[in-house]
């Protein structure tokens, strides 16, 4: 794969430092459909605790 | 929630020129961030703009965030007076950019563009180089813990490799 040429940004390579690898590592042994279907999973469940938040969060006067 | 393999499907069905571009894309190569809607840069010609406005009619396209009730009309007219469209459908939250910053038009864009093999069809995305470099000019703060992402995955793609 040709790399895409720039400079290094130090705002960037401080933000690499903090990411998980084994994260990502894990997710590129996936295909491309297994991907966005974790993807819409994921999407899936953060909608559902949003939604859990609204139904305990104290309603404002 | 967006339903990225029906949006993908109608557009393909219907032949539409387009390249997947934005979170979709990062999502298709490796990253593992969220993204809320499916952004597209589609060619801007005549009969891709009728084909575009058919693959997407069926599901009520809307502007995204208008109050209720406006005048809008999903035709050609409508896409050939605007270049990007923040939509909402029935099938979820599509945009459809005529160009990206770093990147250019579908012209500019398709032939460094990689095919994607996804839901049972083929599509375009935008290579990893590719992405980067959008993310890159689009230069917005939030792009740069993204930016640090797909570098990542640039530099674990590049370790395999050798």
């Amino acid at each position: 794969m040709e790399p895409a040429e720039h400079e290094k940004d130090p705002v960037v390579e401080a933000y690499k430092k903090d990411l998980d690898r084994t994260l990502l590592r894990e997710n590129l042994k996936l295909s491309v459909e297994e991907r966005f279907r974790k993807a819409m999973e994921l999407a899936r469940f953060a909608e559902e605790m949003r939604r859990a938040g609204q139904r305990v969060r104290p309603r404002q006067p | 929630m967006t339903d990225f393999e029906g949006l993908l499907g109608t557009l393909v069905r219907h032949d539409v020129a387009f390249i997947v571009v934005g979170g979709a894309a990062a999502i298709a190569h490796g990253s593992v961030r969220l993204t809320s809607d499916l952004d597209i840069v589609y060619q801007r010609s005549a009969a891709n703009l009728d084909r575009l406005v058919a693959a997407l009619a069926a599901y009520h396209p809307y502007l995204r965030g208008a109050p209720p009730g406006l005048p809008f009309r999903w035709d050609r007219v409508t896409l050939l007076r605007g270049m990007n469209f923040t939509l909402v459908s029935s099938l979820g939250e599509i945009d459809l950019l005529g160009e990206i910053p770093g990147g250019g038009t579908y012209e500019d864009l398709r032939p460094g563009a990689v095919s994607l093999s996804v839901f049972g069809m083929e599509c375009q995305c935008l290579s990893l180089p590719q992405l980067i470099r959008a993310k890159r000019a689009a230069g917005r703060p939030r792009d740069l813990e993204v930016l640090a992402e797909l570098e990542l995955i640039e530099e674990e793609a590049g370790a395999e490799e050798s």
